[in-house]
Parts: C-alpha cells; structure tokens; sequence
C-alpha cells in the first residue's frame, strides 16, 4: 500500500520542535521515533485567536476581575456573580448548559474541578461552561499570584465544608472545589490525573511552547473534544473509586492459561515500531504486551496504563479503526506514540496497539487481524464476550462479578489490592473489586460508599498519623480496612456484624482471593515479546551512547 | 486480508458533520457523534472493489496527521458547514495544503454540510423578509432559503484548488459535479456524493492497474535480494 513511498513524513512537530525530544528515532532521517506536538501550530494560527481579554501577565494582581475579591474563603464564586457576562466565542463551549456562579444547580455541585492558564484564561471546567466563569477563574488566579508574590506556593484553603485545592503544573493551573470528604492529597492526584490527560492529548512540551509564545492563548482550540474524556475521568472517582484511588488498574478475571494464552499471542504480533499492545474490555485489562526495544528499562506506570485503558473506552473509538496520537505522561510527557485502536470482531473487546512509526496504520491493522485470528483459534473471542456480558450493570459492558461469589455473608463489598509481588516479575499494580450491587445500586449510594473508602484510605495513609487497621461502625454499614506488607483492603459489612464476626468476613475474603488470584491478577505478566529484526538495536545504541540528535 | 484499492479522504474543520456524513452512508442513521479522535477507518465495498475511507479529526490538535491521512488518496471530501462561512475559509487555510500527498489526479468534492439547519433556522426570516435567495446552484439541489454560505462561493473555491493544483479544467469534472450540499441528519445527497465519487473513483483504480505496478513496494511477497555482505556491519 504506501509502505515504500518516500515522500515526506507528515512531521507533526517541525525541526525546531524536535530538539527536546528525548525519544530515540528508529532512522535518523525520517519521522519515526516518538514525536514532538501533533499540532503543528504555526505563529500565525496563534495569533488570530486571542481575543484579548486577558492580556496581561499573570504575576499582575490587577488581574484581580473586581476590587470587592473575596476572601479566602469558601464563598469564593459568590461576589459579583450575577454580572458575568460570558466572553469568547460561542461555538467552542465546553461544559454547555448553564454554569452561571450565581446559579443554585451549578453551586450545588459537590465538586469543581477548574483547569486555567496562567493569564487567567479558562480552560476546562467541570460543570458550566467555560465563558461564565472568567471572573471566577480569575480570582483563583489571584489568590495563586498573591501568594506566589510573597516567594510561597498556595497549597490548599481550608474553608467550612470546602476543600479548595491548587496545583500548578507548567503554565497550567488545576482548581478543585470540594465538598467531598476527600484528603487535599486525595483531591491533589485528582488533579494529578486530569492534568496528565491534558498532556496525554497535548504534550507537556506542546503546551508550553504554546503558551511561551502566546500567554494568553486560548487552550480550548486545542482540547475541545477531550473534555468528555476529563468529565468521564472525573465520574469515575466517585462512581468506581478503585483505580485512582489505589493507583492500579483493575482485571478482567480470567483463567490463567486463557490470559497467559493471549499474553503469548500479544507477544507473537508484531509490527514495526510496536511499542505496546493492550487487549482491554470495558476499562479494564485483560493482557499486556511491552516491547523490549522500545520500553526496555522502563516499567509502564499504571497511570500511563489507566489512562490509555480510560481513553480506549471512549465513544470515538466504538466503530472503525482509529489511528491518533498520544502521550503517556509518566513515561515520556514531551514526546507521544502513534496509537491503533480497533474494537475486535464488533465485540467489546479492545485491541490497542502503540508504536513509534507515524505511517504503520496498515501495518498496525495486519497485526491486528493476527491478534483476531489468533483469538478465534483460542476461542478467546467467546470467553470474553460471556466475561463483558455477564455484568448487569448498565452503564458499560464491563466484566465483573458478584460479591455473592466469595461465599461470606455479610460482605457487601471490597476493595483488594495485592501488595505481595512473585519474585522477578515486575508487577504492575492492580486491584480487584466486586460489582456494586444493592444496597449500593443507586447513584448517591455509590457516591456514598466512594466517600466512605476515600475517608479510610485518607486515615489508613495520613502522612501524620498513618493507621494499619481501622475497624468503624458507620450508620448504614460497618467497615474495616487493613494493610499489610501483603495487602492493602477495604471491606465494606453488614451493619449487624459483630467484631468477631467481622474478622470471620475478612479471613473468607483473603482466603477466596488467595484462592482465586491467577483468575483475579495478572500474577505473572507477559515478558518482552520478540524485537522484530534489525530496529532495536540501532535504538538502544543511538540512545545510550547519545549520538542520535534529532532527524 | 481485504486490501483497499482506492482511498476517499474526509477533511473540513471540527463540528461540521465528517463523522455524521459517513455514519450516514454507512450506517444509514445519524446521532449526535463525539469528537473524533486523530483518524478513522472504514472500508466499503463498491462493486467488486475496496474502498478506504479515512474520516478525520477537524481539531487543529491532530493536524500534524493530515497529510498521513491524505497519502495516495483518490478523492478528498473537503467538509464545511453551510451555516458557518470560516468552515469554508478553513479549508483553504488549514486543509487544502495536507492533499499535496494525495495522488496527482486525486478528485476534490467539496460538500456543505448541515443543510437541514439553514432550512429550519431561515424559514422564519424568508416570511419576515419576502425574499427568496433567488437561483441557486445548477447542480445541487438547494432549498431557497438564505444560507451562510453559498454553493456559488463552494464553486468559486473549487476553481481556486484547480488552480493550485495546476489542473485544467478541461481535465477534471465540473465544479457543478463536484460540489454538494449535504444534510447528514435527513441523509439529503448523502448516498449520491458517496456514490457518485465512488463511480468516478473505480476508473481511476483500473487506470492504476492498466499503468503497471505501483510505485508503493508489497512487503508480503517482497523477496529481499540475495544480501551482499558489505563491510560496515561486520
């Protein structure tokens, strides 16, 4: 197809991009490698955005919107609301309907999550749109510059019920507003995640260069689109708190042979550049491949991995084949791969594949059709189609089970993450929980028992005072977490269960998943698949005795 | 392995209807689609031939991919929205550029997209005002309703890509042939822009085929010459 042809590589970054590419290239001369900015942004594309209503330097405290700015306290969106009046172009809009401050619906809200740029311009928000809340936004601005002046860093304000936490990342700067009883350090990798998504789309390189350029540059340009994938981010801290929480990323369970089985297939498919290739279903992962050449003395961080599995389950990605750019913000948040997304056989299940070739789409979609092939043979196909059905949750075709299947009445529902790490494998961190079911089927109660792990998880981990067991009775349940050198837990009981009785629970439950762990984790992950003939070596080399500069 | 023959790219600014337009002929159904995300594939089968179509992301984020995308494509559907006249000026600006590596005889429809909002949104203001926008278009089968942008203005653009591409006008179908107004949502010339590109785009495929063997190297069935052992890697 268009394997051979020589014409230029479509050279998302230009020259002058590529200098902080840290990234090995496969050939010098061409665009493989991991690339700088897909966005390619001329001056000229910079200038014409700017509406100029927030030229000036953020350090400025005249950027102050209204001289009655309040004070540090949680009434922060209450003064001068009323006379918002939303700037900037209608179309691009991102959070929609309503959103005015004064608004009784949008203060409501229990949580805020604000994204801005250092001049002050909004960027993303979690609720409302964008234009109304200027103002806003720049007495947050504020308050960060305030402090800033004075040589400090603004942390966290503490107000009544509201948690107001800051955390400034390059010229970016994340707001969250809270009422959940979440830690500051909960809420502050919150933020964490929502930043390394926007990295995920942008780069961390491309939005500086961006914004050193052009202070006042309006970021939406370039996001609108991915802010369904920061609210889903978002939703799922309170709907499903595990994978955030824990920092690991959750299995389809599994029978041993079957995911190791797919491992092999992973291993055996593969392209040139291939750098990654993920099978998921419904968010969570089923296998992973890692090549050696391209990921060689770098475990992949579960973040990056939760990301991409977040990213995968993206409406965009339902139909088609899809071929885009993306970074993965622990590994390398300068630089980005070329990903190959498919959902297999018009099942749920998920082929994602990474590599560094900007022109190996058909290559991808042939390794693709292998790893498809190979399923059928495995009769994998059906094993994970039954996996994703099984669920009755409605919301996504994600394979879970019951909490009935641990056989301890009286357990209503957990949260286990395995600490304990086979010798010589390089675990990736994962955790295991059952689906929600009655009494936690409605949404305020999942929001209920997401704020009870994140108070536990909050005391088990406080910095001052950190806990090994807590054992709680609550009004509507009672709940015990534990860590161990083995295991961090979080069970969730019956309200009528005594002390004793609760220990009986916990003693089942690690004994079922003792039991049950190759099903549950991937205890022994795939190692490197194959290099494919010549490339690796050369990267490896050129990157280590640091003669490769950049094509 | 289905392998394509032809290529059809997509390509027009963010939220003018790309995805929408080809889940329309594909799908026959239209709903409210998500952003794309860098670029997707599909293959349809028409007659006895495969042909790719590349649906891609309008976001100025994904540009860098553009002419990726566009690589030895046969024809390119450059998108704009009827109601929004910079989606036009768009594809001159940002997208005309990206088909350089589209093939040499590559075709260009340009098609205005969201017919149906115009219909509705202007059919207040033609009673108010009492005029009609007069003779439109020969081609296309446009309401006479005023629009944003107008088919004559689609035409003029489509001269000024001939004109870039130093094609003469002799060579190339008609501007009134190639340049459509589209609804996605009511499927108004979906199926005769897609179908009418596929027909023009099958003689281009045979004429491919009649010129010989592409310049682009099969890999599978590339027997590599016996290597000879020079002295740099030994």
């Amino acid at each position: 197809m268009e394997a051979g042809e020589d014409t230029a590589a479509p050279a998302p970054g230009d020259a002058e991009n590529l200098e902080d590419t840290q990234f090995p290239s496969e050939e010098a001369g061409d665009g493989g490698g991991v690339h700088e900015d897909p966005t390619d942004l001329g001056d000229g594309s910079l200038e014409e955005t700017g509406s100029g209503t927030n030229d000036k330097p953020p350090s400025l405290l005249s950027s102050l919107p209204q001289s009655e700015s309040p004070s540090c306290n949680c009434e922060l969106w209450d003064p001068s609301a009323s006379e918002n009046s939303p700037t900037g172009d209608p179309e691009s809009g991102s959070g929609g309907q309503g959103g005015d401050p004064s608004d009784e619906d949008w203060r409501s809200k229990r949580k805020h999550v604000f994204v801005l740029s250092e001049a002050g311009k909004p960027i993303y928000s979690r609720y409302g749109s964008v234009e109304a809340l200027s103002t806003t936004m720049g007495v947050m601005t504020a308050l960060v510059s305030f402090v800033q002046s004075a040589g400090d860093v603004i942390r966290a304000i503490y107000a009544e019920d509201h948690k107001l936490v800051f955390l400034q990342q390059g010229p970016l700067l994340l707001v969250a507003v809270s009422r959940t009883p979440q830690s500051a350090a909960q809420l502050r990798r919150e933020l964490l995640a929502v930043h390394a998504q926007i990295v995920s789309t942008l780069t961390r390189a491309s939005v500086a260069r961006i914004f050193a350029r052009k202070q006042n540059y309006d970021l939406r340009r370039l996001l609108a689109g991915s802010e369904s994938t920061l609210d889903r981010l978002l939703d799922s801290v309170e709907r499903d708190p595990g994978a955030l929480l824990l920092g690991a990323v959750r299995c389809v369970p599994l029978a041993r042979p079957l995911r190791e089985a797919l491992g092999a297939l992973l291993r055996r498919c593969t392209a040139p550049g291939l750098a990654l290739s993920v099978l998921a279903v419904g968010g969570q992962l089923v296998t992973a491949a890692q090549e050696r050449s391209v990921l060689a003395e770098c475990r992949l961080d579960p973040a990056d991995l939760q990301l991409l599995l977040n990213w995968v389950s993206a409406p965009a990605f339902a139909a088609g084949e899809a071929w885009a750019p993306v970074c993965l913000p622990r590994f390398n948040p300068d630089g980005f791969f070329y990903a190959y997304v498919a959902r297999l056989d018009a099942m749920p299940v998920c082929l994602l594949l990474l590599g560094t070739d900007p022109e190996a789409f058909h290559d991808m979609a042939t390794c693709r059709r292998l790893v498809e092939d190979g399923m059928h043979n495995l009769g994998a196909m059906r094993t994970l189609g039954e996996a994703a059905s099984f669920s009755n949750a409605p919301s996504a075709n994600a394979p879970s089970y019951s909490v009935q299947a641990v056989g301890a009445p009286g357990l209503w529902h957990f949260l286990y993450k395995p600490l304990d790490i086979p010798d010589h494998h390089r675990q990736l961190p994962q955790f295991t929980s059952p689906e929600l079911e009655a009494p936690y089927s409605r949404e305020e109660e999942r929001q209920r028992l997401s704020d009870l792990y994140h108070r536990l998880h909050a005391r088990l981990h406080s910095t001052s005072r950190p806990l090994r067991l807590i054992y709680h009775v609550a009004e509507k349940e009672t709940l015990l977490a534990w860590v161990t050198s083995k295991f961090e837990l979080y069970t969730c009981l019956s309200p009528l269960v005594t002390k004793a009785g609760a220990i009986l629970v916990v003693t089942k439950l690690l004994r079922w998943v003792k039991k049950e762990e190759d099903r549950l984790f991937i205890r022994y992950p795939p190692k490197y698949s194959t290099p494919p003939a010549a490339s690796s070596a050369s990267i490896d080399q050129a990157s280590h005795n640091g003669l490769f500069s950049g094509p | 392995m289905r392998k394509p023959d032809g290529k059809i790219v997509l390509l027009g600014d963010m939220n003018v209807g790309k995805t929408s337009l080809l889940q329309r002929y594909m799908e026959r159904r239209f709903a409210d689609t998500v952003s794309t995300v860098g670029g997707a594939f599909y293959l349809k089968q028409w007659r006895s031939y495969n042909i790719s179509i590349w649906d891609t992301a309008g976001r100025e984020q994904f540009h860098g991919l553009g002419s990726m995308y566009c690589r030895g494509a046969a024809a390119v559907i450059l998108t704009y929205d009827v109601n929004h006249p910079q989606s036009l000026v768009e594809l001159e600006d940002r997208f005309l550029g990206l088909t350089d590596t589209a093939n040499t005889d590559c075709l260009f429809a340009i098609v205005g997209n969201k017919l149906d909002l115009s219909e509705e949104g202007a059919s207040e203001s033609l009673e108010k005002e009492g005029h009609s926008s007069g003779s439109v278009g020969d081609g296309c089968v446009s309401p006479k309703v005023p629009k944003q942008v107008k088919p004559e203005e689609a035409m003029a653009l489509y001269k000024k890509i001939l004109k870039y591409k130093m094609l003469d006008e002799k060579d190339v179908p008609a501007a009134e042939q190639m340049c459509f107004e589209t609804s996605a949502k009511t499927g108004h010339n979906v199926d005769l822009l897609f179908e009418s590109l596929f027909d023009m785009v099958v003689p281009m495929i045979l004429r491919q085929r009649a010129q010989g063997p592409p310049q682009t190297v099969d890999i599978s069935c590339y027997k590599p010459p016996s290597r000879t052992k020079s002295g740099c890697c030994a």
